[in-house]
């Protein structure tokens, strides 16, 4: 039991590092709940085509979201994790065995997944409700009685618990690789090499995108549904984003070599810039990353359902209000996410250096300036990220684009990248300047 | 020495870092037995090997080659596991850097151990560490609400607590002022002459390793000489005639 009463302590003295792990958690949960309660209120009396179209709503909800929370959980969990590698590398020295340690890595997670999942349960139990007023109100559905709550919400909470052990597993077993050590595994180690199936499996997710784009064109473009053509290019967008996501800490260096002439101006915040992101590209790829997959996926799906708006000819056919509002939904889900692990990798970047912005205060900087260069490598992981994601977006723009007959150019909505860059610039670097902010006005910078 | 009462041995301890032609040889054939009862300075210029020489002893790390016996049991090819639960029953750890719980109180630091153990800390026995080490009246403290010499003796306590065969130490004093440093290594100096624990601990302070009753230099990782009954001068002089030898 030792290391639950250590997890319990830890907990309650760092619980704002939590935080991110805790909305995500409640979130999705909330979210998921919501839709998952459509399909216990779909297996009541219900008229067939009303229980079709809510059991897909939840299914596909609780699909995208479970892959979704998996994936910012694992994120937040293991930056929370990552933060503390010399505690944890203490704590083996001493005498906890990697099991011990992944033990209370688990504990610690669980703990706070299972409040933030228990409350998200019961903002579902009102969510769900509302949602199904507002399908009963825009006619999605047909005026049916909600009947849900009882089964789809324990099982959602047990479903994300479900979720959160993966997540800590992962995590778990990152911070007891090798041997243990009390020195930060990050400055002996320098840049870290990516990992090989890290690479492999951003191949094949670009290539499985780009083969859906092909298949598009070729095949389901001339299929009599015009929604053949949907599901096949719909998440290719998405697919190659994860892709390029995972090269982040590849395509950093790279893309912070390019951008190296347009830095050279100012006080050499920019300069600094340049350098701090081709060398931590491993830390600031935690937030590149989800900068490409929000870009990538909200620019994708959002142009994807404007296309379908202006090429449908006719009647437009069964459910196309249901499959209209399931991409605005898991755009939604997706961009929330995307920003809370935003928020929370920079957090982590900017803990990680506090000693170096110490350091570089110390000799002569002044706090103007070490914020301005912090923002100027958040611009610079933006300005990367909005490029990648654009990128990866045309895997679905443009095979769409053309099964529809609009071309490689869509016909309209050319308003919408520009504005979906200009927020997502704005976010990373606005949460950058925040947290810089904090960081440097706390007294912390004047204490080693 | 007499190596039937030596805690601690190493045989031709070699540990390489890395591949071909980058690779480092941070030990290259250490040989050395420590005595029960004895306080022993590791002393030579950075980069000679020091504490990996501390790392291999303790079982965080495999040697490349050489064997390590600790206590009479050869646990050079003991797997994590086991060498981890060794760790936490015979080895006493001290930091430079010092190393608690940040959200553990001092008492609590000092029981750590025996919890990873599965043992619910003695209350009795962790109260009269905390006393010995001259912290008695700061058991409830935690650490950010002490200084980095008090800091230092809740971490000497922790590494006591269990009755460990040898108690090691990287720089323990590295970070004090030499006051304080003094202070730390007359407790440790009192640990083996009241407790009769050994204690190897890493020093590039000449004054601190004159605490000692051996001095074992380290040069390129490997043993540069030894002396017995050091002085802080003597040491000292020692000391630049290696760096003369490196330089
Ligand atoms: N994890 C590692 N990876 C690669 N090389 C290492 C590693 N740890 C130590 N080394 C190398 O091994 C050699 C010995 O290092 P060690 O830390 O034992 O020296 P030390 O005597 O403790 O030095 P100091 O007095 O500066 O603490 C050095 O050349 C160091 O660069
Ligand atoms: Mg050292």
């Amino acid at each position: 039991m030792g290391m639950v009463w250590l997890a319990v302590r830890s907990l309650r003295h760092r619980y704002a590092a939590f935080t991110a792990t805790f909305v995500a958690v409640l979130l999705g949960t909330a979210l998921m709940g919501s839709f998952a309660t459509l399909v216990e209120t779909a297996a009541g009396p219900v008229p067939a085509q009303d229980a079709e179209s809510l059991t897909v709503m939840g299914a596909v909800v609780g699909g995208w979201g479970a892959v979704i929370v998996l994936f910012s959980v694992a994120s937040t969990v293991g930056l929370t994790v990552g933060q503390r590698d010399v505690e944890i590398g203490l704590l083996r020295t001493i005498g906890a065995t990697p099991r011990q340690a992944r033990r209370l890595v688990r504990a610690e997670t669980l703990v706070v997944c299972l409040v933030a999942a228990v409350l998200g349960a019961l903002l579902a139990a009102a969510g769900g409700r509302a949602l199904l007023a507002a399908l009963v109100a825009g006619d999605v559905v047909s005026d049916v009685e909600f009947g849900g709550g009882a089964v789809s919400l324990p099982l959602t909470v047990v479903g994300i618990l479900q979720v959160c052990l993966v997540a800590a597993a992962i995590a778990g077993r990152r911070a007891t690789r090798g041997p243990a050590s009390v020195t930060a595994a990050d400055d002996l180690a320098g840049a870290r090499p990516i990992r090989r199936w890290r690479v492999a499996l951003a191949l094949v997710l670009i290539a499985y995108g780009l083969g859906m784009g092909v298949v598009t064109v070729t095949v389901s473009g001339n299929s009599d549904d015009p929604y053949d053509a949907m599901a096949t290019s719909g998440s290719s967008s998405l697919l190659v984003g994860v892709g390029l996501a995972l090269l982040g800490p590849l395509l950093l260096p790279v893309g912070a070599r390019l951008a190296r002439p347009f830095l050279g101006g100012g006080d050499g915040a920019g300069y600094l810039a340049g350098y701090t992101a081709s060398r931590r590209a491993h830390l600031l790829g935690g937030v590149l990353g989800p900068v490409v997959v929000l870009t990538s996926g909200a620019v994708g799906t959002l142009m994807l359902v404007g296309a379908d708006g202006r090429t449908l000819v006719g009647e437009p056919p069964e459910g196309t209000e249901t499959i209209n509002l399931l991409n605005n939904v898991v755009v939604g889900m997706i961009s929330l996410f995307a920003a809370i692990m935003v928020i929370n990798s920079f957090a982590a970047v900017v803990a990680h250096r506090r000693a170096e912005l110490r350091q570089l205060w110390l000799v002569g900087g002044t706090r103007a300036q070490i914020e301005r260069s912090v923002v100027a490598e958040a611009a610079l992981v933006a300005a990367v990220g909005v490029v990648l994601g654009l990128v990866g977006s045309l895997a679905t723009i443009i095979p769409f684009g053309l099964a529809r007959g609009e071309g490689v150019l869509p016909d309209g909505q050319l308003w919408l990248p520009p504005l979906l860059v200009a927020g997502v610039a704005a976010l990373t670097m606005l949460t950058a300047r925040t947290l810089v902010r904090r960081a440097t006005r706390s007294a912390a910078i004047l204490i080693p | 020495m007499n190596a039937s009462t030596a805690v601690l041995e190493v045989h031709d301890l070699a540990r390489t870092y890395g591949e071909g032609t980058g690779s480092v040889a941070a030990l290259a054939g250490v040989s050395a037995a420590f005595a029960r009862g004895t306080f022993t300075a590791v002393m030579g210029p950075s980069g000679s090997g020091k504490s990996t020489f501390l790392t291999c002893a303790a079982g965080l790390e495999p040697p490349t080659s050489g064997r390590v016996v600790l206590d009479g049991a050869d646990i050079t090819d003991w797997d994590e596991e086991r060498r981890t639960r060794l760790r936490r029953e015979r080895i006493g750890f001290v930091f430079q850097g010092f190393h608690l719980m940040p959200y553990l109180t001092a008492a609590q630091n000092v029981g750590l151990p025996l919890r990873l153990a599965g043992r619910r800390p003695d209350r009795v026995r962790v109260s009269a560490l905390l006393e010995r080490v001259g912290l008695g009246e700061r058991a409830g403290h935690l650490p950010a609400a002490m200084s980095g010499g008090q800091r230092q003796r809740v971490a000497i306590a922790r590494a006591l607590v269990a009755d460990p065969a040898v108690i090691l130490a990287d720089e323990p004093t590295g970070a004090l002022d030499s006051a304080t440093a003094a202070s730390v290594l007359e407790l440790l100096r009192g640990c083996v002459d009241e407790l009769g624990q050994t204690v190897v601990m890493v020093t590039h302070d000449p004054v601190a390793a004159a605490y000692a009753d051996t001095v074992l230099f380290l040069v390129d990782g490997r043993v540069a000489g030894r002396m017995d009954r050091p002085t802080a001068t003597a040491v000292a002089g020692q000391l630049a005639r290696l760096d003369e030898w490196v330089a």
